[in-house]
């Protein structure tokens, strides 16, 4: 699965042929069949494994209730932005090849995708009267960013991006209660109390 | 598109060759729309234009070749549209300059979920050849909304990536929306793009007022 990874993320998904997955796993055509029914389901069965870990990095890093909702938005983005640094073969694999290689693949795209804005739809504040799409929306917004990234060849450097990018996230969120006319001005040890 | 009259109809070569190309583009758009790109074949769009297959192959050299035409095309429609609504306004009115281009670009989509898909959904998903297509579209629409911003409220400068990411995050909702089969209703969210899209550079208050103001 790794060797997909680097494939996919060298030459693309169509171009990678089940030699090339074969010679550079060491391991016998028959192996790799005696595992998956074909290159689609090794490079599913990768994408699943990546998009688990990572989510996994993710969920943990939000998980963090003994801050405040903020520093477990950056916290959140900053596991996502390391795993892209650390694994810039899968990121590109994930987040790119996976789009155009097959339905089945970009289908696990978008369920990243939402899972990740779930993740930030549970820290930020609730009632804030901002429109409903807003998490969908920043979300899509890193993603893009990150997706530039990775393309340019600087998945490396991803870390580089979370001071913008957590800055981006929060934006919407700054001084909605004090103006909001749907919202009372929440504390943050409410909203994180409300989140438990 | 219309078919051209058969036989002798005193129309020129190139009006004939340029009205050929022009529906073998909005016929591949269509189909693409309605069967996915996998089924979408030169077969498939030469019908729906009504052009030959002969003469298919005398504008575009493959199935790709005219997706990348009519891609091109949607973008180029899409941009007229947004640049002819912001038209209207000159540097200081900013704000009203973005609410007019959103308003035109998601009335546009939500008309023609077709030309929405090949742009916002297919774009993304048609592999490597397009991804360059794709991302400098989506780079060209920066600078209407970069231009004339003004700096927000807090005195803090918007963070460089603030506007690509502005950008990147309005396609990626509508791109999710019109995969959902939602693409006919882009139009009922331009509150939310519009909110999503000020608030960086205006705060939230100013954002709302002129939201709420229409």
């Amino acid at each position: 699965m790794d060797a997909i990874a680097e494939l996919s993320a060298e030459k693309g998904y169509g171009a990678t042929k089940i030699a090339d997955i074969v010679s550079r796993a060491g391991v016998a055509r028959k192996t790799l069949y005696d595992n998956f029914d074909g290159k689609e389901e090794v490079f599913l069965a990768a994408i699943d494994t990546v998009i688990k870990e990572a989510m996994a990095r993710v969920a943990a890093a939000c998980a963090d209730v003994g801050v405040d909702w903020k520093q477990q938005v950056e916290a959140g983005l900053k596991a996502m932005l390391s795993y892209v640094a650390e694994h810039p073969a899968a990121a590109r694999m994930c987040m790119v090849e996976a789009l155009s290689a097959t339905p089945a693949a970009s289908a696990r795209y978008d369920e990243a995708m939402r899972e990740c804005i779930g993740f930030l739809r549970q820290i930020v504040p609730k009632n804030t009267g901002l429109p409903e799409t807003i998490e969908e929306t920043l979300v899509g917004g890193v993603a893009w960013i990150l997706h530039q990234q990775i393309r340019r060849g600087e998945a490396e450097k991803a870390l580089d991006l979370l001071p913008e990018l957590s800055d981006f996230v929060l934006s919407p969120y700054h001084g909605v209660g004090k103006s909001g006319p749907t919202r009372a001005d929440e504390s943050d040890s409410t909203v994180t109390d409300s989140k438990v | 598109m219309e078919r051209l009259p058969r036989g002798r109809h005193g129309l020129s070569p190139e009006f004939v060759a340029r009205n050929q190309r022009e529906r073998l583009i909005a016929a591949l758009t269509e189909v693409l729309y309605e069967v996915g790109y996998q089924k979408t074949t030169v077969s498939l769009i030469g019908q729906r234009a009504s052009v030959s297959k002969s003469d298919f192959y005398k504008h575009f050299e493959s199935k790709d070749d005219c997706f990348f035409g009519a891609y091109e095309a949607a973008i180029e429609r899409i941009r007229e549209c947004v640049l002819a609504a912001c038209a209207g306004h000159d540097g200081s009115e900013w704000s009203q300059r973005v609410r007019d281009g959103v308003a035109s670009l998601l009335a546009l989509l939500s008309a023609e979920p077709a030309l929405a898909s090949i742009a916002l959904v297919e774009g993304l998903r048609a592999g490597r050849g397009v991804y360059d297509r794709y991302q400098s579209s989506l780079e060209s629409f920066v600078p209407y909304l970069r231009e004339g911003a003004p700096a927000p409220p807090d005195g803090k400068a918007v963070p460089a990536a603030t506007d690509e990411a502005v950008v990147g995050g309005i396609a990626s909702l509508l791109g999710r929306r019109i995969l959902a089969g939602d693409g006919e209703r882009l139009d009922a969210l331009l509150p939310d793009v519009l909110e999503f899209t000020l608030t960086p550079y205006l705060g939230a208050a100013e954002a709302r007022r002129i939201i709420s103001a229409g």
